[in-house]
């Protein structure tokens, strides 16, 4: 019989003797699993949406009066002086008005006894990617806002802000709900490996007195912290999928979820949940059996 | 782990070895002895003389306070991790208290000596059927331990300590709930691993197994060595 035959045959042995503590184990594995792939799922899919939203950022600096040509390069320069931009468009009041007056469509009589000047000229800034960050944007407006000539800027700061603080929130949220299942995971893990350790205490010492090594002792303990870490984040992460398709099919269709495009969690990120949970299922498992092997 | 060369003849090699117990209980002092290899050793004395302390201390379940101890030539308490597990595969000791596995099956508990050194199912197997034949004990094969009679898991014991082959056997009271007939089987089953080249060491308080034997008998009174007999083969 060879080592690992003889380790998988002490799995089964161990598994059979003690099968409600070890489902207990991956009963917590799989729900600590699914809460934190359940957090990070929403928190990713925000993180999505907002990059979405920001391909439509741009910021209006509204300006006391239409610029000459030479005005315009002098702010183009000043402008680019602070970071490079995908683009600048310099709109004259009489553009303003006519950009208003199609916007209005077959309302745009409401503007007949207006004067044709009476929207302020702007500039309208399109910020690289690079610059889409909520403090950067904050930055970039308040130079935009120093330009001489300039009167005010907007760029939808409230959206913004508040979009900028639920994602921080959200963020804050994934941390802390990981740390804790992580180490409720953990934990459970390595107390039922030794509730089990003390369970065969006798039978584990026999093994040595009669010359098991540490590794033929220590494999099935291992293996069963991979096999819970591996069935429970599979479990649990096929829970949420459930879930998100639940959720995708009842309510798709116009509304707050199309608008985010709901997704899944990429394949990749799947797979490191999978192996984060293995590789702490087996920790706990290797750090319960090396106290008993020390002993 | 490599075969040493120079210990061909000895098995056991104990200089000045002590065994002191907190706060101050000496259990054993300044015991020196070897044991030849294929010798059968009979270690005799009263309840508390220190035969039980002194087969702890040749398998390494203790450590002494004082003094070498070489098993096979090897400083048994300077071994660790795998160079320990090794020696202690070619090492079967049947305890007083018989460390058996009280749920688990006659064959399981034999088994497990022979499973740590990865034998084959197979092996394992028949090796096990032969030591229940030889102990009369066949029909218990998938009997769970706990319900043997103190007899029964007796030899049960003394079957797992032979069956993975040792070059060492160390035996603890090995007859003490047998009669008469059974205490010639495993006799018996002790002198065919003899003849099969291993080293027996037997405590007992059972004089009808070395009273007439031809072997060498070491009485130990309150920790020390109180006689030593010669005896006429290794």
């Amino acid at each position: 019989m060879n080592f690992w035959l003889a380790v998988f045959r002490q799995v089964g042995r161990n598994l059979h003797q003690t099968w409600t503590s070890q489902l207990m184990t991956f009963l917590t594995v799989s729900l600590s699993v699914l809460i934190f792939a359940f957090f990070y799922l929403i928190y990713t899919n925000m993180l999505g949406a907002g990059d979405r939203l920001s391909d439509d950022l741009r910021l209006i600096v509204y300006l006391e009066e239409d610029p000459g040509p030479e005005m315009q390069q002098q702010l183009r320069q000043k402008i680019n002086n602070f970071d490079d931009v995908e683009k600048i468009l310099f709109v004259s009041r009489a553009e303003a008005y006519e950009r208003f007056a199609t916007q209005l469509g077959e309302n745009s009589d409401v503007l007949t006894d207006m004067p044709k000047d009476f929207l302020p000229p702007s500039i309208e800034v399109v910020p690289l990617q690079s610059l889409r960050g909520y403090n950067k944007i904050k930055l970039f407006s308040e130079y935009l806002k120093s330009l001489p000539g300039a009167e005010k800027v907007q760029y939808g700061q409230e959206w913004v802000e508040r979009f900028y603080y639920f994602t921080r929130l959200l963020t804050i949220v994934v941390i802390l709900s990981g740390t804790l299942l992580i180490l409720t995971a953990t934990f459970m893990v390595a107390y039922t490996i030794r509730l089990t350790i003390m369970g065969r205490r006798d039978e584990l010492e026999l093994l040595k007195l009669v010359g098991a090594t540490n590794s033929y002792i220590r494999a099935p303990f291992l293996i069963e912290g991979i096999l819970q870490g591996l069935t429970g984040s599979i479990i649990g992460l096929s829970a949420l999928y459930a879930l998100f398709r639940w959720i995708s099919l009842h309510f798709e269709g116009p509304g707050p979820l199309n608008l985010f495009q709901f997704t899944f969690l990429p394949f990749s990120e799947v797979l490191i949940i999978v192996s984060g949970s293995i590789a702490l299922c087996s920790l706990g498992s290797y750090s319960s059996i090396r106290k008993f092997l020390k002993f | 782990m490599a075969e040493n060369e120079n210990t061909e003849n000895t098995m056991i090699e104990m200089i000045k070895v002590s065994r002191i117990y907190e706060p101050n209980i000496t259990a054993l002092s300044d015991i020196s002895l070897s044991v030849g290899t294929g010798e059968m050793f009979f270690l005799i004395g009263r309840s508390g003389a220190g035969k039980t302390t002194l087969l702890k201390l040749i398998c390494n379940m203790e450590v002494p306070s004082k003094g070498l101890i070489e098993v096979a030539g090897y400083d048994i308490n300077q071994l660790k991790g795998n160079d320990l597990a090794h020696l202690r595969q070619k090492i079967g000791v049947a305890y007083q208290d018989f460390k058996l596995l009280g749920d688990r099956t006659v064959a399981e508990n034999i088994a497990i000596a022979m499973e740590v050194s990865y034998k084959k199912p197979r092996a394992i197997k028949q090796r096990v059927k032969d030591l229940l034949e030889q102990l009369q004990l066949v029909e218990k094969h998938n009997t769970i331990t706990n319900e043997l009679s103190r007899g029964e898991q007796q030899r049960i014991a003394l079957a797992r300590a032979v069956a993975n082959s040792p070059r060492l056997i160390l035996v603890d009271e090995p007859t003490g709930n047998l009669d008469a007939s059974t205490t010639e089987q495993v006799m018996e089953l002790l002198n065919r691993s003899r003849l099969a080249g291993a080293t027996i060491v037997i405590a007992t308080h059972d004089s009808s197994l070395y009273r007439q034997s031809k072997h060498r008998v070491l009485e130990l009174r309150n920790g020390t060595i109180h006689s030593l007999t010669e005896g006429d083969q290794p």
